[in-house]
């Protein structure tokens, strides 16, 4: 338990600074409160309404921006789990103490709610989630709507008419201290190892898994969090209005909420709070038009996706139109131990064509394998084995002593066995640098509490991440690229990108598909040479799928040749050179017989 | 006894609407992937249309006319078609190609776009409908069926044999499928993907005007909002059928159809709504590939 370690007076002093807008703005909020909101000469009461409406819908949108935005799913029900926060904080606050001076109660009410709505998150994200695609939308709105009719015929929840009155105790403090705090747990967890691991879902699912992460759990987490700030709002907002009704909970709610997120930038925390607070005032300026205001909202957001898909400020945030990037720092050092990869049998069908056949493959640590053969030979299927993306259809696998059997591929990547992918993976819309650090992610420990409170470990342990994500661009020769995005990289970083990123997930195997494609000779004696100054330093063992067979004979120290997933020759590369089968492979029989002679002589010097 | 019968005949006429809806939805899905939302608004649009037209061509007459009848379906069919191939051209084509998600935000966009336009031009209040000629139900051995459920049931089954037709046996059917198996294979063959694209659109939103009809005569009231609750559970029939296969969906109406009435039957019919959502939770869990569609992994 981190929390307990160390000197205890520091680590309070840091969380306390870490709050530091929170306790700052608190008094603030309190002295607007009683100054000017609630004294009768200002006459601001309407005004102070339409404020109060602002922090609730900041609240709302930042929360589902760490969904829609940061993590790339698409709920359209957030106004179901407001409703769900809201209806039983007001339950509560209902058959509560007629006075609550200290607002305990009320407190634990808005916690009561929003735990209610996380809940319902969690139920409903956990069966939807697990897909690809966009099964979340329909779910969510489809959960939005039966809350809805729930509660218009449940009495106890006072029908279609509402609950009323509730006690007020929500007011512009305690509202606006609440969408402070929404915001900066949003920025921690956006800022940190877990947010990154929200990022790397929306980019690329595929990659991300074999980065290590978990995208099913982060997807739930997003959702669950997500869930846990509406119903919060959905608490306020009882308890400022004074009043609930079925009525303001309807699909319409939702979609303002995501025409806020889109509008201010999918992932941006200051887009969201900006567009929150433009669309809640906005329709005040349009009431003459009211009716065309959903109009106007689903225009704007057709015509948004059209011509500026990632939103206004897309995923960057305000400040950063100013903000000074850090230099880059001298990276330290790693070790990584040994124990490895051991195929037994494996044979894999697609429908009727078996892929692979009864494939056997043992590497020992340090080692250096390539797998060649021709087109089609089932390579690639074999790294998809190995990483846990296919499971076989026969036979085993084992990781580091351990069965891959049900393993999904993150959890492959955590006991140590990394890749690259043929077809690039990159997650293209991020910084070479955050590419890296992603693939640190299940080395960090700190919990998302940590990364909320920004404790000592959560600081440590970022700036180890910064530093190892340095070394490793340093050692691909990347350091300069490390701010540009990835998909702006050229050709032959990209790939080197790739390679620096599974080097940092700290694998004992490290399985590269085509390292080489599309290099030039020159670039191909320097991967040469990479390759072997990454096992040498590293330690791993590397698995190379590779055409080029000068890069093959030059680095390998043990070939092993597919055909049509058949294994049909293994050794060391001299013996490779000769082989009949593997002749026959590459360039047909009649070529093989017709020079046999030619074959066998330059096969003999053994 | 009889009373379950008479709930399959009632599950069996819902279904079928449902199952039209569905198709819609799922032949979209084929072709692009995309879950058009819009889909349930073209169904709305379609009974719209029809109650326009039917107030403009048929007010005089009390009852309704079989030709009537059919004058304005085929009207509300064209305004529907068109308004599926406007919608494609103008909004989905021109985000081919980039993310999933951007392309479902537009189609919510122009769902809700349908829906509030709709009520501007129509206003929010419901209307009453009446297309078909009045007539009495049918009796066959104690079961009753209504003259609706009797002509939707069989509007259904010709339309679905038809379709089937079209997919399986003509040249843009076949087309069609290429596209939905690989588009970019397809267009090497020669196929015009912009083409059959729009065929789609255009035909799934002739059989959601056809749906919007017979929907709007069961439940003769029309509204700019109809299209919500139909079109999500048309949605989740084509889900649990196999999104992107049509027999699946037409299979996945039914059931849907039949479920939803038998729970309003036998509890209450407040919980109408929580059947269909249940069913789609309960599929994404046990076999999220669909009743008849095929898992298919990603290529990596």
């Amino acid at each position: 338990m981190p929390f307990f370690g160390g000197s205890a007076l520091k680590r309070t002093g840091k969380a306390v600074r870490s709050w530091l807008p929170f306790f700052i703005a608190i008094p603030f909020l309190a002295l607007i409160e009683q100054g000017i909101a609630l004294n009768p000469a200002f006459r601001l009461e309407y005004a102070f309404q339409n404020i109060n409406h602002i922090g609730i819908a900041i609240i709302l949108a930042v929360s589902l921006n760490l969904v829609n935005g940061l993590t790339g799913q698409f709920s359209i029900g957030h106004a179901g789990f407001m409703a769900v926060g809201g209806y039983v904080s007001a339950v509560m606050l209902m058959r509560g103490p007629e006075d609550d001076p200290y607002r305990i109660f009320f407190v634990l009410a808005m916690l009561t709610g929003a735990m209610a709505a996380a809940l319902a998150g969690w139920l409903v994200g956990k069966p939807s989630l697990r897909l690809r695609g966009d099964y979340l939308a329909i779910v969510t709105l489809g959960f939005g709507e039966i809350i809805r009719v729930i509660i218009e015929n449940t009495p106890f929840f006072g029908g279609a008419i509402g609950l009323s009155p509730i006690p007020h105790r929500a007011d512009f403090a305690w509202i606006w201290a609440v969408a402070i705090v929404t915001i900066l747990v949003a920025k921690r967890l956006r800022d940190s190892t877990h947010g990154r691991a929200f990022l790397s879902v929306r980019e690329d699912e595929v990659a991300a898994e074999a980065m290590g992460i978990d995208t099913t759990g982060y997807k739930v987490r997003a959702f669950v969090i997500s869930a846990f700030f509406a119903g919060v709002a959905g608490a306020l907002s009882g308890a400022f209005e004074g009043n609930l009704a079925p009525q303001s909970f309807t699909f319409v709610r939702s979609f303002e909420v995501v025409a806020m997120v889109v509008l201010g930038g999918m992932g941006s925390i200051t887009g969201a709070t900006i567009a929150a607070a433009v669309l809640t005032i906005l329709p005040e300026y349009l009431r003459a038009v009211a009716n065309l205001r959903m109009v106007i909202y689903s225009i704007a957001l057709i015509a948004l996706m059209l011509l500026r898909p990632r939103g206004l400020l897309g995923t960057r945030e305000v400040w950063d139109w100013w903000r000074k990037r850090r230099p880059p720092r001298v990276p330290g050092r790693r070790e990584a131990s040994e124990a490895l990869i051991d195929v037994r049998h494996a044979t894999i069908r697609f429908g009727g064509l078996t892929a692979v056949c009864d494939f056997s493959l043992e590497i020992r640590p340090r080692e250096l394998v390539a797998l060649i053969g021709p087109n089609g030979a089932g390579k690639t299927t074999v790294f998809n084995l190995l990483t846990g993306v296919y499971p076989p259809s026969e036979g085993t696998i084992k990781v580091l002593g351990r069965d891959t059997r049900g393993l999904s591929p993150h959890a492959i990547a955590h006991l140590g066995c990394a890749r690259t992918f043929q077809n690039i993976r990159l997650f293209r819309e991020l910084t070479a640098f955050d590419n890296v650090r992603i693939a640190c992610h299940h080395l960090t420990h700190e919990s998302m509490a940590a990364a909320v409170r920004q404790g000592a470990l959560s600081e440590q342990e970022e700036k180890w991440v910064a530093e190892r994500s340095e070394e490793m661009l340093e050692i691909m020769g990347l350091t300069h690229r490390r701010n540009e995005l990835a998909k702006n990289l050229p050709y032959g970083e990209q790939r080197r990108l790739e390679i620096a990123r599974a080097l940092a997930t700290g694998p004992q195997a490290l399985l590269l598909d085509e390292p080489a494609a599309g290099t030039n000779t020159r670039e191909k004696t320097e991967l040469m040479a990479l390759i072997r100054s990454i096992r040498d330093r590293f330690g791993v063992a590397i698995v190379l799928i590779e055409h080029d067979m000068k890069l093959v004979m030059g680095v390998s120290e043990r070939i092993l040749v597919l055909d049509h997933g058949v294994t049909i020759a293994q050794g060391l590369p001299r013996e490779i050179q000769s082989n009949a089968k593997v002749i026959e492979a590459y360039l047909g029989e009649k070529y093989a017989k017709e020079h046999a002679a030619q074959i066998a002589a330059a096969g003999s010097p053994r | 006894m009889i009373d379950f019968l008479q709930r399959l005949v009632d599950g069996v006429s819902l279904g079928a609407i449902y199952a039209l809806i569905a198709l819609g939805y799922t032949m979209v899905y084929g072709v692009l992937q995309l879950i058009n939302f819009a889909h349930g608004d073209v169904f709305m649009l379609g009974a719209m249309m029809g109650w326009y037209a039917s107030s403009v061509w048929t007010s005089e007459s009390r009852d309704p006319s079989i030709a009537g009848a059919l004058a304005v379906t085929l009207f509300s069919m064209l305004v529907c078609a068109t308004v599926g191939l406007l919608i494609e051209r103008l909004a989905y084509r021109p985000l081919r190609g980039s993310p999933r998600l951007n392309a479902l935000i537009t189609a919510i966009g122009v769902s809700f776009f349908l829906e509030y336009g709709g009520q501007l031009l129509f206003g929010p209040n419901p209307r009453a409908f009446g297309v078909l000629p009045h007539r009495p139900s049918s009796v066959v051995a104690g079961i009753s069926i209504g003259y609706v459920d009797l002509v939707t049931i069989l509007t259904s089954v010709v339309l679905m044999i038809v379709l089937q037709r079209i997919v399986f046996h003509t040249r843009i059917g076949t087309a069609m499928r290429a596209v939905s198996w690989n588009p970019s294979v397809a267009a090497l063959m020669g196929v015009n993907i912009d083409l059959v694209i729009s065929f789609t659109f255009g035909l799934g939103s002739l059989l959601a005007a056809v749906a919007g009809i017979l929907y709007a005569s069961k439940y003769p009231s029309v509204h700019p909002l109809m299209g919500l609750m139909p079109g999500l559970k048309a949605f989740v029939a084509a889900v649990l059928g196999g999104i992107g296969n049509v027999p699946g969906a037409m299979l996945g109406g039914l059931l849907l159809g039949l479920a939803e009435q038998l729970v309003s039957g036998y509890t209450s019919s407040s919980w109408r709504d929580a059947v269909a959502f249940g069913i789609l939770i309960l599929i994404l869990l046990v076999k999220p590939s669909g009743l008849l569609g095929r898992g298919a992994a990603e290529k990596v």
